[in-house]
């Protein structure tokens, strides 16, 4: 089995002992993911670079610390890049306009690693997300986009939207009940 | 707790999970999912979607010079439990030394050597093992013809039969007004199921756009059609299957 063919948890395995090849298979199966997550927060490419970069030497020095039975490997560096972006966003004040936050369209891209079982698998989960946020009303979507990309609470959407909080609370709950009824079925 | 409470609570739970309560409201129902177990449950469906969020970002790539900057920046960086003694073969080389030069230390070193041995023989059979699969996918193979002999394709299709994944390899790369196409067939009916190109390692993989779930097609097969596909099939086959 060559590592292209290795799962995620076994490359971390192999990152534990140093293994430096396994770290870039890492990268190369999910740098793109990493990147597009923090881009979504911050808004700002070099930024965005920087945050992607601490992510994967982040991985580098705490990969022992990962447990398989919490969360999948790309949840907990997906979670590591959110976390981090929205640190920034709020340690440094900035707000990317209200337009730039928003979802990927329905079709996702072709999946961009050789091993062809973690592609599929990311893909279809793509598939199923993107088409699920599709079916939501637009307010229901941009609610949801300012609550994970910029960390919101509903406050301050009601505050940024200038709408009143239940309003956006209603919103929240409605979207995130249909998105879960969509993704169980 | 009283009923009315827990059911106030239930309804932050979509935003709890999303991380958009107030901290006040947050503690409130931290404190409450410590001794409801129907609450944590709904927390654990909520935190099921909000881990598939991030697969809906908008596609963004890094510049490639980020990858150099990473591999520059972990080479002098060791990871936390490693930095003292190094990658497992320079422990083995490190024991090797002290089993050489270091008799008071031979029976610490066969032990520390016999010990690495038998981890790095776990870890390799670890790695031997296969990449978790859902076990209720489908996956169709697809052989090559003459006109591509050295091509290999799989078509993986979703538990409920729906959704489907081609993957493609070392497909010829074709020119600018040429593109493949996939078809699904039923009852020698055939319809597209979409149009790719492939670089020039000839891999891909392509998401599969069919209004019938694909459990219902009984064969696929790729053409070589003009750039943006045919209605129906006119060029060279290049992979197919039949059920």
């Amino acid at each position: 089995m060559t590592l292209k063919q290795a799962g995620d948890a076994d490359l971390l395995e192999l990152i534990v002992q140093q293994n430096e090849a396994a770290l870039a298979e890492l990268y190369d199966r999910y740098s793109r993911l990493i990147f597009s997550v923090a881009m979504g927060v911050v808004g700002h490419r070099a930024t965005a670079e920087e945050i992607t970069l601490d992510v994967f030497v982040r991985v580098w020095e705490k990969a022992d610390g990962y447990r398989a039975r919490r969360a999948k490997v790309i949840t907990w560096m997906t979670r590591i890049a959110r976390n981090r972006a929205i640190d920034i966003l709020r340690r440094e004040e900035v707000r990317p306009l209200k337009h730039s936050v928003t979802w990927a369209n329905v079709s996702p891209e072709p999946a961009a690693d050789h091993n062809p079982v973690a592609a599929v698998e990311r893909s279809l989960d793509s598939q199923r997300i993107r088409a699920a946020l599709a079916t939501l009303p637009e307010e229901q979507q941009e609610v949801l986009a300012l609550a994970y990309f910029q960390g919101y609470t509903h406050r301050q959407i009601a505050e940024f939207l200038d709408l009143p909080l239940g309003t956006v609370k209603g919103r929240i709950r409605l979207g995130m009940q249909k998105l879960r009824r969509i993704l169980e079925q | 707790m009283r009923h009315s409470d827990h059911n106030d609570i239930l309804e932050l739970i979509p935003a709890y999970a999303l991380g958009a309560l107030d901290a006040e409201e947050e503690s409130t129902v931290r404190q409450h999912l410590t001794t409801c177990a129907a609450c944590r449950q709904e927390l654990s469906a909520y935190q099921g979607v909000v881990d598939l969020l991030p697969l809906a970002a908008p596609v963004e790539a890094p510049t490639p010079a980020l990858k150099s900057r990473l591999m520059a920046r972990v080479q002098t960086t060791p990871t936390k439990d490693t930095a003292a003694d190094g990658s497992w073969w320079r422990r083995l080389q490190s024991a090797l030394r002290a089993l050489a030069t270091g008799p008071r230390w031979r029976p610490v070193a066969f032990v520390a050597i016999l010990a690495l041995l038998v981890s790095n023989l776990l870890l390799w059979q670890q790695v031997s093992q296969p990449a978790e699969r859902p076990s209720s996918w489908r996956r169709v193979f697809l052989a090559p013809t003459e006109a591509a002999p050295d091509a290999t394709g799989v078509i993986y299709i979703s538990a409920d039969g729906r959704n489907g994944t081609l993957i493609v390899d070392r497909l010829p790369e074709l020119g600018s007004d040429r593109q493949y196409q996939l078809w699904l067939i039923d009852d020698g009916q055939r319809v597209s199921g979409g149009v790719f190109s492939v670089p020039a390692d000839g891999y891909t993989s392509v998401q599969i756009a069919s209004a019938k779930p694909l459990r219902d097609f009984g064969a696929f097969g790729i053409t070589i059609e003009p750039a943006g596909g045919s209605p129906g099939p006119t060029g060279e086959r290049v992979l197919e299957n039949n059920l």
